[in-house]
């Protein structure tokens, strides 16, 4: 299995860390700045980086630059600072993904699941098939009414399915409840009501690790959904 | 080091250019000097000193031969001429004669000839010339008719020409011609006719002349006349003829003098015939025409026009001679010889040796001279310019320029002008008292002499020097800006306004207003009273009315800066530089209102920002224990733990540790909200939308607690503007609140209406969110959004208290309004946001 590097300088939240992710049958590494980050990396193979922003002697944005000079393993960043321009630093220096402090251990357990798949699984889907769609890990085979994320099947209802379809194969366009409820029921949304906004919710709870910060299907508050492009 | 050796230099080369300057000037002058004397001859003559050019075209021929020479001739011949017509007048054969009879009348009609018929009267020439250097004298006196019959003579004597004489009725017939000898005019008139009807006229006042002296028949001047008006006319003629003899007199005196043989290398022989009389003048002894001979050294003419002869070794031309005697026409007859001649022996020092004297010193080298002094003059001028553009400047070690001012700039203006004035003076007086003396002293002789010439050019030296001292130190004052600043003027007027200025701003509102108010009237009056001055009244009017609109315009600049730190701008300043009196004091009270309420506003956003950035990092720190907290319940839970107590317990960790968390993040937001530490981005949102997808993101919770939620959308399609992921997080903290506390089995009612505010012209959209409290609700409506105040003050359930606290705060920044109105159990929020626009 996957050899991870767990690095954090809260001993007892590396511990905890390793607890989980052992029991899912990684093997983990572990260490307490960046600069055994680094060294660590260096002396193992490794194939995802969990780290921590505020640490001594290096911190965790500083060694993921540097780490990206030679690598690029799948690095989550996991941070006590929640703001959005500490997110989207963390993410623009190179961090594929950004957990917050205080987190959900098994969402941390699935991001990082996902994040390997799409590592491992990266450059393997690209078959020209004219019903495949593909939207970073999601993907849609109309062909067999399939859809997977990061290559796990996910189970949805045909309304769902075709909600779904309509916002991958328009990728980045926004689409407003109304819009949405008469492309799908094909009749005119007179008083459409939170119809549309429940199926969503479903959707998100089925394709997205965690519903309320979505990855694929994002909500524009007072305008409408769409799916995010990667 | 080399920039100072340059500055050196540059100074030692201004000082050579400056010596160089005075030097051309002192040569150009000195230059003109030599050749207006080199070019010029000076000659005392009759008439005092005069110039005679010296002609470039002379330098190679004989004094006699030259222009001056017969330029002198020329004028010694006309001279000649005159002094014989003059004698002719004044002589009986080459003698004053003092008891030569003059016909007063005929004398004054000399030049066009006689009437026909005139009144005369004749006396001797030395009376004449008397009687006019005594004087006329009048007397005034009333006459009546009968005194004025007894007064003049009974009947008027004429004269009258003969019109069978060859005089009558020609340019011939005039007086010399009668005066000439012994051929008197009477005898060609018929003998004197006398009139009796003389008009005596009325009785008045008549101006009578007193007979000095008699006529030569010993009669009074009113015994010719038998009437007014000829008695005047007499009067009149014995005056003019008198003025003109004695002037005559004069001339003959100073003409006799000077062409006397012993004065003059001049030799002259007229001759002259009337009739059979012939006459002499010379100043020589007898002369024999027929010896002239051309083969002479000295300079003759002979002219005779008569004989139709002329004879002359010089260069004057026969027509020149002719067009003198013509002059003289009345004088000369055309039987006239004149013979003039001058001795080239010079045995006596006139006006031919001081020309001969002239000539020798003529200038060799003229236009070299000239040429000299308009180069040296170029070169003055250049030299000039280039001190004047230069004059003062210093590079310093980095090369930039400045002026430097010597001691004498350093003095105020006054004084340097003061010094300028009192040198001028004396450089001035120095020159008329030299012109005056030396115009005197100086023989012609030292106009040729070399030491003139050196005092010339000293005195140039000196007095450009000195004018030039002056002159390039005004130029550094102007260069430096100090002929003003450096000004007593400046400083008693820059003292004189402060004084005012001072009055005015120290001085109470009488001062202020009704003493400028009074000084104001007063001087109009003034003014106005002396007539001319209402021109500088209306002047001064004008500038004080453009003071008032100043003193206006600033107060306006008063009001806007109050109006600018009334909307909110505190940190916007009234300029105060160029304000005084109450502007002043006014600006600087606004100005310093403005700034404290601007310190006061910064303190209190810095006090919100720094407890939000203490929150923040608290949060930080309570975050990384929390995580190990939760981490580690989590793992407890995932044993299997047989006691039910200990699960309850995990449980109780489990929810509290979960609390924490929210009880966190919502305490940053809030206090991020709060301070203003949160930026907006907003677009535009559409109500409907938002209330759908909120309720459809509920629609799971609150099925758990059996609501149903009842929409009611009277304002379909409502765009407002606000961020939206803000928004989203004031519905789901209203929609959180619904699903904490709301009774469970109620209904939920959402309502969305349009509405119009008094006052406002933009309408608004207004959000109704209702339900039932599950509990009672004994408390301020006002107080569920203050921070950590909640309906229930146990604290006991989850929730950390801030949400409607966070759902005010973002509706307010997002230009909404919120409200929440508390109805026994009804629990109702109230949103109301700006309409953007309606679909």
């Amino acid at each position: 299995m996957a050899n991870i590097l767990v690095c954090d300088d809260d001993k007892e939240i590396v511990d905890a860390i390793e607890i989980y992710l052992l029991q899912e049958g990684y093997q983990v590494f572990k260490a307490y700045d960046g600069e055994q980050a680094i060294k660590a990396l260096k002396e193992n193979t490794i194939h995802l980086l969990i780290i921590d922003v505020m640490m001594p002697k290096l911190d965790g944005i500083h060694a993921t630059l540097k780490i990206r000079e030679y690598s690029s393993i799948p690095i989550i960043i996991l941070s006590a600072k929640s703001e959005d321009s500490d997110k989207i630093l963390g993410l623009n220096i190179g961090a594929d993904d950004y957990v917050t402090k205080p987190f959900n251990p098994l969402e941390l357990v699935a991001r990082v699941k996902s994040n390997l798949r799409r590592y491992t699984m990266l450059g393997n889907l690209n078959v020209e098939n004219n019903a495949l769609f593909q939207v970073g890990g999601l993907c849609i085979n109309d062909d067999t009414k399939e859809v997977t994320v990061d290559g796990e099947a996910v189970k949805l209802t045909p309304i769902e399915y075709n909600i779904l379809l309509l916002l991958v194969k328009n990728c980045g366009r926004v689409f407003s409840i109304d819009q949405i409820y008469e492309s799908i029921w094909n009749e005119e949304a007179i008083g459409a009501d939170n119809t549309v906004a429940v199926h969503i919710r479903h959707i998100r709870e089925k394709i997205e690790i965690n519903p309320k910060e979505p990855r694929y299907l994002k909500v524009v508050w007072g305008v409408g959904y769409k799916i995010e492009k990667q | 080091m080399g920039n100072k050796k340059k500055s050196k230099n540059s100074r030692g080369l201004r000082g050579f250019l400056h010596f160089l300057q005075h030097m051309l000037i002192a040569v150009a002058v000195v230059a003109i000097l030599i050749v207006t004397i080199g070019s010029t001859v000076v000659i005392s003559g009759l008439n005092g000193k005069e110039t005679y050019d010296l002609h470039a075209s002379d330098q190679e021929k004989q004094y006699e031969e030259s222009e001056l020479f017969n330029t002198i001739y020329g004028r010694c011949v006309a001279d000649i001429i005159r002094f014989g017509v003059v004698r002719s007048q004044l002589e009986t054969d080459g003698e004053f004669d003092g008891k030569k009879i003059i016909d007063v009348t005929a004398y004054n009609y000399r030049d066009e000839g006689l009437p026909e018929q005139y009144v005369t009267a004749r006396y001797y020439l030395e009376d004449l010339l008397k009687w006019s250097k005594y004087g006329a004298e009048y007397t005034e006196s009333y006459m009546t008719m009968e005194q004025a019959d007894e007064f003049l003579g009974d009947k008027t004597m004429l004269t009258i020409v003969d019109p069978d004489s060859k005089y009558y009725n020609t340019s011939d017939a005039n007086y010399l011609k009668s005066d000439i000898g012994s051929y008197t005019f009477v005898d060609d008139v018929s003998s004197n006719m006398l009139y009796t009807d003389g008009n005596i006229g009325e009785e008045g006042y008549r101006t009578i002349l007193i007979n000095r002296y008699k006529t030569a028949e010993g009669k009074n001047i009113e015994e010719y006349t038998a009437d007014w008006s000829s008695y005047d006319t007499l009067c009149e003629n014995v005056l003019t003829a008198m003025e003109s003899l004695s002037y005559n007199y004069e001339e003959y005196l100073r003409y006799h003098e000077y062409y006397a043989a012993d004065n003059t290398n001049i030799r002259y022989y007229i001759e002259k015939t009337v009739g059979d009389h012939t006459e002499y003048f010379t100043n020589m002894g007898d002369f024999d025409f027929e010896s002239i001979s051309e083969e002479t050294d000295d300079k003759y003419l002979y002219y005779s026009p008569a004989e139709m002869i002329y004879k002359s070794n010089s260069d004057i031309a026969e027509g020149t001679v002719r067009d003198i005697v013509q002059q003289y026409d009345y004088a000369f007859p055309e039987d006239i010889k004149i013979w003039i001649a001058v001795d080239t022996d010079y045995q006596v020092s006139d006006a031919f040796t001081q020309g001969l004297a002239g000539f020798r010193n003529y200038l060799p080298y003229f236009w070299q001279w000239i040429a000299l002094a308009i180069v040296a003059a170029v070169l003055y001028l250049g030299i000039v310019i280039y001190l004047m553009v230069n004059t003062g400047k210093e590079s310093d070690a980095e090369g930039n320029i400045s002026i430097r001012l010597s001691g004498f700039d350093k003095l105020p203006t006054e004084i340097a002008i003061l010094i300028g004035c009192i040198a001028a003076c004396i450089v001035g007086g120095l020159l008329v008292v030299l012109a005056e003396v030396y115009s005197e002293l100086l023989t012609y002789e030292d106009f040729y002499s070399a030491w003139l010439k050196l005092a010339v050019g000293i005195g140039v030296f000196a007095i450009d020097y000195i004018f030039f001292f002056f002159f390039y130190s005004l130029v550094r004052r102007i260069k430096t800006k100090t002929l003003w600043q450096n000004s007593y003027l400046k400083r008693l007027v820059h003292k004189i306004s402060v004084f005012a200025l001072e009055v005015y701003d120290n001085g109470n509102i009488v001062i202020r207003t009704w003493v400028p108010y009074i000084i104001f009237l007063l001087f109009n009056l003034l003014m106005v009273l002396t007539g001319v001055g209402i021109i500088i009244a209306v002047i001064v009017d004008a500038f004080i009315g453009i003071a008032l609109y100043h003193d206006v315009k600033e107060r306006q600049n008063i009001v806007k800066g109050i109006e600018k730190i009334t909307e909110g701008n505190f940190s916007y300043q009234i300029e105060q530089n160029n304000l005084h009196g109450d502007n002043l004091v006014l600006a600087k009270s606004v100005n310093s209102i403005g700034n404290s309420i601007k310190n006061a506003v910064e303190v209190s956003m810095k006090d919100e920002r720094m407890k939000a950035d203490l929150i923040t990092n608290v949060s930080h720190d309570i975050k990384t224990p929390l995580t190990s907290i939760i981490n580690y319940v989590d793992l407890i839970k995932r044993e299997e733990v047989d006691n039910e107590r200990v699960r309850n317990y995990i449980k109780v960790l489990d929810e509290k540790s979960q609390r924490l968390k929210q009880l966190t993040d919502d305490l940053v937001e809030a206090s991020k909200i709060s301070s203003g530490n949160i930026v907006l981005h907003f677009e535009k949102i559409n109500l409907t939308e938002l209330m759908n997808q909120t309720i459809g993101e509920f629609s799971e919770k609150f099925e758990q607690k059996n609501l149903t939620t009842v929409m009611n959308v009277n304002a379909s399609n409502v765009m407002i503007e606000a961020d939206s992921r803000r928004i989203w997080r004031v519905m789901e903290n209203l929609f959180n609140n619904i699903y904490k506390y709301a009774l469970e089995g109620t209904r939920v009612y959402v309502a969305i209406d349009c509405i119009e505010v008094e006052g406002e012209s933009q309408k608004r959209v207004e959000i109704s969110i209702k339900n039932i409290s599950a509990m009672e609700l004994n408390c301020n409506p006002q107080e569920l959004t203050e921070r950590f105040i909640r309906g229930d003050e146990s604290r006991t359930t989850e929730g950390s208290g801030l949400g409607l606290s966070i759902a005010k705060n973002l509706t307010e920044a997002q230009n909404g309004t919120f409200e929440i109105q508390l109805d026994g159990d009804l629990f109702k929020v109230i949103l109301t946001f700006p309409i953007l626009q309606m679909k």
